[in-house]
């Protein structure tokens, strides 16, 4: 852990302004990922600017009933039992609360979740010499190492690293909005582009500009979201992250799918929105062909290695289930 | 039958309020003055030489005082002469205490393993520590490592000690193997690297006054070990050394020989002049204190078609570094002990690769050993159609199957009989995947547990004051087992003293001889040297008491006396002749009177064979889309002799359980494939059992106390419980699903 500064300042600007001038500041939410990456090496910020001071812990209807804004400081246990949570996108609390562990929740905030690192092992640790996320140029050390925990869509040559989150699982399925300010004032992030494919430059995490706050999470009002489930597969019954996870919702008429929602953790770089399974789904009879049809449809392009190809089979299972689950909710 | 006089009584810890309250200081948080911080610097090359290492940096940070590498070390610690003759001794004793790697840390520019230490930073803080140790750069000239034992088994085998195959045989195995007329069976089994994992990681505080007194906090297993080796290896008076070791938390063998970090920090503190804290980093734990090598096992069978064994052997490959010399003895005291079968034969290969130094490992052999045996034994019974249980007892060992001598107070049978009933074992429905719970399969597993009985030597130190308590000492542990209350438990009953009123203090070297808490052997071993302390004491009192004429004893031979009651000595032929412990005292005007047994051999008995026996039963359940295996009940009966604290054993079998849990479902320390370095070395990634995945568990003792064994009639249980359990897992998930894992832990990507 290198030496660093720490500041705490009274109001966002001051924090947007804090790092704004200083290139290798960060933000502290929680500090459940950003500490341990710091004593491992990782991450070497020369300035910590901790927000938890600013007003930013608030759950709050959005005017109109368009949804609902949670914000950036809410800690993930608060979340998870918040009352128009568990009412409205029950996935989101089941998301929540099969992460981490109780003591790792009621630090974490709904920010520095959307920006935790991926828990790839050649990243985590500095002593592996190859890893294009840490070191960029350096090669990925999992692509023909110890790969069981990494990524089978979208992934690159580059990178086959995934994104460890499971609210943000939930927030893809969601269609949330990221709402952050900046020096150059506020922007909103729809939830799809917020996370980046590793691509060619897997060392950018997100299209988020290392200035700017993230001051709050819309989730837009989806009636149907109701009738949602993230399930979560893991090696161990409790505090593992997913092999490979599933939010899903579906949106039924009278025994048919007018819509369906479904996102994937686990299985790539960023919270995976399975729109080829959505697509399948849409207009079909509730029933398990169609849902085998759709997670065979989202799959068709996997790609195992030697240590997670299980994976591939365990996506489409877990889709299955997901979908068996939401499908006989009330 | 279930024997109640063999259950001592529920005892809450008597160190618990010093441990719930934060007040029990272990090893590593004594508060040293002018304390500085190490922090290491470890190879991330596996095999190779170092070339160069840039110091410079470092140097110059904020704090530093010191960075030891293999060009300065020797200098400075002025020690490297000793390490090396050190090294040289060859075969050392137990008894004396065992280094893990004969290698003296920072020794040389070679490169064994990756995780080896490289160059140790001290600053005044652990912060300056840790971020100059950032700024070293070594260099290396990297070789091809060797890196399983797939590749160790196709190179040349070096002329080492730790090649040696290890060999127990009893007839030959060949022809019944041969046979093609019986029931055979062939199989392989593998146990994956586990690492022991205990909350408190290592640590040492090193303190030098002068050159020739060092005083040593260290979390250890074994305070008189660590002692004799840091006298030895700096030349100095045994008594100049101390070493200090009050509480563990927990070590499960990780903390038994002797690690580098503990010379490091002796080294660094004569280095620098000032006290050296050495607290390790959670993944250095993956390096540095050692792990369950990984094992393959082969296991062979022939059966009659009535179940009647009559061939096992049991071939095993397992690991060392090429700096170890531990061995993971994984056949010869389970599967040489187990059945009686007319013919046995065990056999290991010890590979060297440049992988970290395996050590000790709870049930060290045993567990991985039951394991791969009890699958096969289950394995054998769905060929013979024949429930396990019975498989089990029809080849039932009264006797040692090589030795052939009876064993002692063996009630293996009963722990059969009554955990199958505790269970429910007759509802089982013998074929694979007929039971349900809704949509989940359910399994039930069962399997053996063995451990051998060890004993070693200790003596022990008992004060008994005038106002009626006794203080009792020994250089022995408590690792979290509940050691602290057992001993206080013996003690009070061998003196004769109240429970409240003792005081057992033990976790320092100043104390009478203690030996390394392993092998389940503490309980037994001390308990002896307290019961022989307490024989000193009723002695010493006889002889104040017959010289006193106003005792009712005087004049009588102190032969003739002993205790009778609590807190009184009597004439043995006519009780009613007695007198007080305290009387005895006031009347010579004595505050206190203090005794200290002799260090002597243990006694041995060749005519029987001791060892401990238990079953395991469990149940899992598993969703067969998505099979993750969640064990939801288990029973486990054990029988060791007597059960010195009821409450205390239990937690050591429930623990035993769940670890062994762990192993079944989840442990693994996987390593990079090419550059060798653990990729699983943290909390998060090694997957210890959590509390949502440990089931209900009952825990029963039966038998009878073994005084064959020592006068405490205890053989130990710290170990045996981790036996058997990961095949009673395994073996249920065959019942539930059909599908044989041979290849532990059983994640859910091996059940799809
Ligand atoms: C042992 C362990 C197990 C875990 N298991 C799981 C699991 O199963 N599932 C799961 O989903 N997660 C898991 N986690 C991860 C946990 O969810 C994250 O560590 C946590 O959500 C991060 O939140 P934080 O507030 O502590 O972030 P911090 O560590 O404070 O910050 C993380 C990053 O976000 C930045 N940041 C924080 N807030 C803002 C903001 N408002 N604007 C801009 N940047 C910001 C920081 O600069 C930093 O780069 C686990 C973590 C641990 C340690």
């Amino acid at each position: 852990m290198n030496p660093f500064d720490y500041s705490r300042p009274p109001d966002w600007q001051a924090a947007v302004n804090s790092v704004a001038t200083d290139a290798q500041a960060k933000f502290l939410g929680g500090g459940t990922n950003l500490i341990d990456l710091m004593k491992m090496g990782v991450e070497t910020p020369d300035r910590l600017v901790d927000i938890n001071r600013l007003p930013l812990a608030q759950v709050e209807e959005l005017p109109g009933n368009t949804g609902i804004r949670i914000g950036a400081l809410v800690r993930n246990s608060d979340l998870a039992e918040h009352p128009l949570i568990t009412a409205r996108y029950p996935v989101l609390s089941e998301a929540l609360l099969s992460g981490a562990s109780p003591q790792l929740r009621n630090l974490a905030t709904t920010g520095g979740n959307l920006l935790q690192r991926t828990r790839c092992y050649y990243f985590y640790d500095p002593a592996f010499p190859m890893c294009n996320k840490r070191n960029p140029g350096s090669g990925c050390g999992a692509l023909e190492g110890y790969n069981r925990i990494h990524a089978i869509l979208g992934q690159s040559e580059q990178c086959i690293a995934t994104h460890p989150s499971d609210m943000c699982v939930a927030l893809a399925m969601l269609d949330a909005v990221v709402r952050v300010q900046g020096p150059a004032g506020e922007r909103a992030i729809p939830i799809a582009n917020f996370h980046r494919l590793p691509g060619i430059t897997p060392n950018v995490d997100t299209n988020l500009q290392t200035n700017e706050l993230i001051t709050a999470v819309d989730l837009p009002a989806i009636p149907f979201a109701t009738r949602s489930h993230y399930l979560k597969v893991r090696d161990r019954a409790s505090y593992a992250f997913a092999l490979v996870s599933v939010a899903a919702a579906l949106e039924l008429e009278n025994g048919m799918i007018k819509s369906a929602r479904i996102a994937l953790g686990g299985v790539a770089h960023k919270p995976w929105r399975a729109a080829k399974a959505e697509q399948a789904l849409a207009g079909k009879k509730v029933e398990a062909a169609a849902f085998s049809a759709a997670a065979d449809a989202e799959l068709a392009a996997a790609k195992g290695y030697q240590y997670n190809s299980f994976k591939i089979e365990l996506a489409k299972r877990a889709i299955v289930q997901a979908l068996t689950t939401v499908a006989a909710l009330p | 039958m279930a024997n109640s006089n063999i259950l001592g009584p529920a005892r809450s810890r008597v160190d618990g309020p010093l441990k719930v309250t934060g007040y029990a200081k272990y090893a590593v948080e004594f508060e040293i003055p002018k304390c500085a911080y190490a922090w290491p610097v470890e190879s991330n090359i596996a095999k190779g030489k170092i070339t160069a290492i840039d110091i410079k940096a470092a140097q110059t940070s904020p704090g530093v005082l010191a960075v030891l590498t293999h060009q300065n070390a020797s200098k400075m610690a002025d020690a490297k002469g000793l390490f090396e003759e050190f090294a040289e001794a060859h075969g050392e004793d137990m008894s004396q205490g065992i280094r893990n790697e004969q290698r003296a840390p920072l020794a040389d520019d070679e490169i064994h393993y990756a995780g080896q230490y490289v160059a140790l930073v001290v600053a005044q803080t652990i912060e300056q520590a840790r971020h100059a140790a950032s700024l070293v750069r070594v260099s290396y000239a990297p070789e091809l490592p060797i890196l399983t034992m797939e590749d160790a088994s196709k190179a040349k085998k070096p002329k080492k000690k730790q090649d040696e195959t290890i060999q127990l045989r009893k007839g030959n195995v060949e022809p019944a193997l041969a046979n093609q007329n019986i029931i055979r069976l062939h199989e392989t089994y593998s146990t994956p690297t586990e690492t022991h994992n205990p909350i408190e990681t290592s640590g040492t505080i090193a303190a030098w006054e002068g050159d020739d007194k060092l005083t040593v906090w260290d979390s250890t297993q074994f305070v008189k070990g660590v002692q004799s080796i840091l006298a030895r290896s700096y030349g100095l008076k045994i008594e100049n050394v101390r070493v200090i070791c009050p509480f563990v938390g927990g070590a499960f063998g990780c903390k038994g020989a002797l690690w580098p970090h503990v010379l490091l920090a002796t080294m660094a503190a004569r280095a620098t002049r000032v006290p050296v804290k050495f607290h390790l980093p959670r993944k250095a734990m993956f390096t540095g204190t050692g792990h369950r090598t990984p094992t393959s096992q082969t296991i062979s069978l022939a059966a009659t078609s009535n179940g009647k064994l009559q061939a096992i052997k049991h071939v095993t490959g397992t690991l060392t570094s090429p700096v170890g010399e531990f061995v993971e003895v994984c056949g010869a005291r389970s599967t040489g002990v187990m059945y009686a079968s007319e013919t046995i034969r065990v056999e290991e290969t010890v590979y060297p690769v440049n992988v970290a130094t395996p050590t000790f490992m709870r049930a060290p052999g045993e567990c991985p050993g039951v394991y791969a045996l009890e699958c096969a034994l289950d394995e054998l019974s769905y060929l013979l159609q024949m429930d396990p249980v019975e498989l089990r007892l029809m080849n039932h060992a009264a006797n040692h199957p090589i030795r052939d001598v009876p064993f002692s107070a063996k009630h293996l049978k009963e722990a059969y009989q009554l955990g199958a009933e505790k269970f429910g074992w007759s509802k089982r429905n013998p074929q694979t995947g007929q039971m349900r719970d809704g949509n989940l399969l359910v399994g039930w597993g069962m399997a053996t547990a063995t451990y051998p009985a060890h004993k070693m030597s200790a003596a022990a130190k008992a004060i008994l004051h005038v106002d009626g308590r006794a203080t009792v000492q020994c250089a022995t542990h408590d690792l979290g087992t509940g050691a602290y209350t057992a001993f206080t438990q013996i003690s009070s009953e061998q003196l004769g003293v109240p429970f409240e009123q003792v005081t057992f203090e033990l976790g320092k070297s100043d104390y009478p001889f203690g030996p390394v808490a392993g092998g389940s052997n503490s309980t037994g071993t001390v308990g002896t040297a307290i019961h022989e302390v307490a024989q000193l004491l009723h002695r010493a009192l006889a002889e104040l008491a017959v010289k006193d004429a106003r005792s009712p004893l005087h004049g009588s031979r102190p032969n003739d006396i002993a205790m009778v009651a609590p807190g009184r000595i009597a004439l043995r032929k006519n009780p009613v002749t007695s007198d007080s412990f305290t009387d005895i005292l006031q009347r010579a005007g004595r505050d206190s009177i203090t005794v200290e047994s002799e260090l002597k051999d243990p006694e041995e008995n060749e005519k029987l064979a001791f060892q401990s026996w238990g079953a395991h039963f469990c149940e899992v359940k598993i969703d067969s889309l998505l099979p993750r295996v969640q064990v939801t009940r288990v029973v486990s009966v054990m029988n060791c002799g007597r059960i010195v604290n009821a409450k205390t054993a239990r937690s050591q079998i429930i623990g035993g359980v769940v670890m062994g849990i762990g192993m079944a479902l989840t442990e693994e320390t996987a390593y990079d494939p090419k550059t060798g370095l653990p990729a699983i070395a943290n909390l998060a990634d090694y997957h210890v059992p959590t509390n949502a995945d440990v089931p209900p568990i009952e825990v029963y003792f039966v038998g009878e106390p073994d005084y064959a064994f020592n006068p405490i009639g205890a053989r130990g249980m710290g170990e045996i419980g981790i036996t058997g359990i990961a095949a009673a897992v395994a073996n249920a998930v065959y019942h539930a699903t059909g599908k044989r894992v041979r290849d532990l832990p059983i994640t859910p990507d091996k059940l799809i």
